[in-house]
């Protein structure tokens, strides 16, 4: 029992050195750091570098990866991205902190040569020494996890407790605006906390790749699993953070003691054991009442927050500027139309390669109309819409496979039970805040993941299940016609959703939940409402992504990808069923763009270009979409004032007769 | 009007909240040790202008001097080291810190003023030192109030902005409030106090200053600001 008990001390300390990294850059900068994984395996990819690839001697390299290398790329990323991050909506600070952890391995990538293989060793001499305590086994490796931790911890509360740097961080916390008019640099602050955070992001990824793999799946389990002791937390309360993270780490390994190892079954639990964690406490938070995310922060903070300019918060964009001759909401019609028919056009003209390129990209397109759907219109940050799509797309293929339905019946049926899915995690999720919302769904797309996609019987080898095109559609470009009308459709749907009663009902909700229900709305059925619809549009894009495939390829349906997806989708414009399409189809095309045209060293930047494009988000939140359609608005706005108008003439100070008299008038 | 020299100096000021126009062509001066109220009802602009000032809220347009330094688009923390004190409305306290803490905050930008400090703090307001080691959240409004004044008394700024200090405060620390920011004056700080009880403030300043719907709508010596003033600005229930 002590060994694994001290087994799991040592994973313990490696997530609790994780979750005070993110509790403490959530807690100063209300940024909750999506990146940490991709800047855990940077750093660790640098000690790599260092230690095993030129020799340098252990603590030479952990000296300068940890002391010199981490600080750096924290200092670096704080000030191209997340300093442009603190007044943005939480959807913004979600994406763009995704679009990092997009950006950043295939750029370390790029630097330091793609590794052939995961082991690494940590911050232990390798042969590991192995003692033996009470006739338990700890290997070395296990003894500097403790050490780190206790030296994390100590440095940690010395530094916040007892230096003028900690105060100025704490009160950072309690009050940024109190803070500067106290006289603290904001900016230093920060650059300081996300120096020291990185470091220790740094550190939990050296040292947990040695049991992990130096991977970006590697440290993104780590990010997942710190996660849990976060949000047991409460996102901000730093030892709880750290207790949780050691307790959920021992009782991942006591509970290996009582599971077969051969089975599959303990294969499928243990991976899940942070996830279960998470969802015990977000439904414990979720039962006992609201469970609100705002940024820490006084009243003041709150007096001077000024509305965001981001698409993500100002949802009811009916209000175009009064006077404005061209009140068009996003692209002109026009132009909408003839990129319908551009694109419509795309299988006549395109060879089979681009040709297939564009249909998948149409079926992706499909679902992101999901995400256009929820977090576009409805505010609601769901991160597990890809699930729905591998759900929807799983039980479509074994209707169509295994009982012989036909395959469009097979897909409207496969997305009834994810519509069930949707409106329970919709009703779970009614009183969280953003980004509690994020995190639930989230977890919920890891679990069924790790407990469904991972089967034999429907991942069958990364085949999956077999899902036939219907049989009028078996040529590629019928099928492309097929999609393209469903997308209409839906997109459609979505148009006029958005103009209808319930379509204004939840632009309402969005906009103040309080306000809604002042005026007779009803919360929960508006977004249960949309939570079904969202799900059930998700899953038949997965339907539509699966006839494409001609199975359910489960691996298509990674939650990480889908946080890819979502970066992509807010790239482009997360509101318009046309970024959408954009999206979707650029998705394709540009890394076969890069992979027909440029050597294949280069395979990666088109990743690197989609995380840079979600980290731009940060300084246009709107969207690349949208903001062509502005510049063009402009541009047709310019052409117009050439015709002379009548400008109204300004409002005269009317002062009134009777005023006081005695003073100066100003 | 004023023979000593200007300290702060603004022209043509404007701020926007989003579209919202919060503030359009403010123009004032504070001279050394002078004492501006600043009256105006509920949405006026009178916090938006102490926010303005202090650098929470950059302006649109318009031009704040400060001590002959342009500070109109200088950071809070720039506009703190420049001696601008500005006790902002509510409590003005960081709630987890403890009372000895936030006094320490108080000094981030203090210097020199630093030695002798926190002993001041705990002269003018014994019960700060009572409860040094007490969260300041978990302090009552008025002690919660006093520990945001002893920032502005305990070092000795060259502006002080006091935006309603006295609100919601039971009477006898309404007069605590006027005390300190006497004494503050009297250390030689230019104060710029924004006040519900009018005539209290009108009695303290030298010079008043009437905001309505974020324009100057009257301004002149305060003694001038006579009923009369009060009551088309502010509306009789607003002058008690």
């Amino acid at each position: 029992m002590l060994q694994y008990v001290l087994a799991g001390l040592a994973l313990g300390a490696i997530y609790a050195i994780a979750s005070a990294s993110l509790v403490v850059t959530y807690a100063s900068s209300g940024v909750f750091n999506f990146a940490f994984g991709a800047m855990a395996f940077s750093v660790a990819r640098f000690y790599y570098f260092l230690h095993t690839e030129n020799g340098w001697p252990i603590t030479a390299a952990a000296a300068v990866s940890l002391g010199m290398f981490a600080p750096a790329l924290g200092a670096l990323l704080y000030w191209l991205l997340f300093r442009h991050l603190l007044l943005r909506p939480p959807l913004i600070k979600i994406v763009a902190t995704i679009g990092v952890s997009v950006a950043l391995p295939p750029a370390v990538d790029l630097v330091f040569g793609k590794l052939p293989n995961t082991t690494a060793p940590g911050l232990a001499p390798v042969p590991l020494t192995v003692f033996h305590p009470f006739g338990a086994t700890v290997t070395m490796d296990q003894v500097v996890n403790y050490l780190g931790l206790a030296v994390v911890l100590v440095v940690g509360v010395t530094v916040l407790r007892f230096t003028d740097a900690g105060l100025r961080v704490r009160a950072m916390v309690d009050s940024a605006a109190l803070s500067g008019l106290s006289g603290v640099n904001a900016s230093r602050v920060s650059l300081g906390v996300w120096a020291a955070t990185t470091t220790l992001a740094g550190l939990a990824g050296i040292l947990v790749a040695p049991t992990a793999g130096l991977s970006t799946d590697g440290m993104t389990y780590l990010m997942a699993a710190a996660f849990a002791a976060v949000v047991a937390a409460r996102l901000t309360n730093l030892p709880a953070a750290v207790l949780a993270a050691l307790a959920m780490g021992v009782f991942t390994t006591v509970v290996q003691r009582y599971l077969d190892p051969e089975s599959a079954l303990s294969a499928q639990i243990v991976p899940s054991i942070p996830f279960g964690f998470m969802l015990l406490f977000l439904l414990y938070y979720a039962l006992r009442g609201r469970v609100r995310d705002e940024p820490a922060g006084g009243a003041l903070d709150r007096a001077i927050r000024v509305e965001d300019g981001g698409a993500a918060r100002t949802a009811p964009r009916a209000a175009t500027p009064a006077g404005s001759p061209h009140g068009h909401r996003s692209l002109p019609t026009v132009a909408k139309a003839a990129g319908l028919v551009a694109v419509a056009a795309l299988p006549l003209v395109l060879d089979e390669y681009w040709a297939g390129l564009a249909v998948t990209g149409l079926a992706l397109s499909l679902v992101l109309l999901s995400y256009t759907l929820a977090t576009g219109e409805g505010g609601m940050i769901w991160l597990c819409q890809i699930t729905f799509a591998g759900l929807g797309a799983l039980t479509a293929a074994e209707l169509a496979t295994t009982y012989g339905w036909h395959p469009l019946a097979a897909v409207a049926a496969g997305a009834l039970p994810v519509v069930v899915l949707g409106v329970v995690i919709g009703l779970l999720t009614l009183k969280l805040g953003d980004l509690y919302v994020a995190l639930v769904t989230l977890t919920f797309g890891l679990l069924v993941q790790t407990l469904v996609f991972t089967r034999d019987r429907f991942y069958n080898y990364g085949q999956g299940v077999a899902m036939p095109r219907p049989g009028f559609a078996e040529d590629d470009r019928v099928f492309a016609y097929l999609t393209l009308a469903a997308f209409a459709l839906i997109a459609l749907f979505i148009v006029n959703f958005r103009r209808s009663t319930a379509g204004l009902a939840m632009a309402a909700v969005r906009w103040s939940e309080d306000g809604a229900r002042t005026v007779g709305l009803s919360i929960v059925r508006t977004k249960l409402l949309v939570s079904a619809m969202a799900a059930c549009i998700a899953a038949v894009g997965g339907g539509f992504l699966a006839m494409n495939a001609q199975a359910a390829m489960l691996d298509t349906y990674n939650v990480f990808g889908g946080l890819v997806w979502l970066a992509v989708l807010v790239t482009i414009g997360s509101r318009s069923p046309v970024a959408a399409l954009v999206a979707g189809l650029g998705f394709h095309f540009l890394p076969g763009v890069f992979q027909t045209h440029l050597p294949s060293a280069w395979a990666e930047v088109p990743v690197l270009l989609f995380g840079v494009g979600a980290i731009m988000v940060a300084k246009d939140p709107d969207g690349v979409l949208a903001m062509h359609a502005r510049q063009l608005r402009g541009l047709v706005d310019r052409w117009a004032r050439h015709r002379p108008a009548a400008s109204p003439a300004p409002l005269a100070a009317t002062a009134s007769a009777s005023e006081p008299t005695g003073g100066e008038r100003p | 009007m004023s023979t000593t020299t200007t300290l702060l100096s603004v022209h043509g000021l404007e701020v926007r909240y989003g579209p919202a126009l919060a503030l359009s062509g403010v123009s004032f001066d504070v001279p050394e040790k002078g004492a501006l109220a600043v009256l105006g009802a509920n949405g006026a602009g009178k916090s938006t202008l102490a926010r303005t000032l202090s650098g929470l809220v950059p302006p649109v347009a318009g031009r704040v001097a400060f001590a002959g330094r342009d500070i109109t688009a200088a950071s809070p923390s720039a506009v703190r080291r420049a001696g601008l004190v500005h006790l902002p409305e509510g409590r003005g306290v960081f709630p987890g810190l403890t009372v000895h803490e936030n006094l320490r905050m108080a000094l981030t930008a203090a210097g020199a003023e630093r030695a002798g400090a926190m002993d001041r703090a705990f002269t003018i307001f014994p019960v700060l030192a009572e409860r040094r080691r007490q969260r300041a959240g978990t302090l009552s409004g008025g002690e919660q109030q006093m520990l945001g004044l002893a920032r502005a008394l305990m070092i000795s700024p060259r502006l002080v902005i006091a935006d309603e200090l006295s609100l919601g405060l039971a009477p006898t620390l309404v007069d605590v409030v006027f005390e300190s920011l006497e004494r503050a004056r009297a250390a030689g700080a230019a104060i710029i106090m924004i006040e519900q009880f009018a005539h209290r403030a009108l009695e303290f300043a030298d010079r008043c200053l009437v905001l309505q719907r974020g324009t100057v709508a009257w301004s002149g010596p305060a003694g001038a600001a006579g009923d009369e003033v009060l009551r088309h600005y502010l509306g009789a229930a607003e002058t008690a």
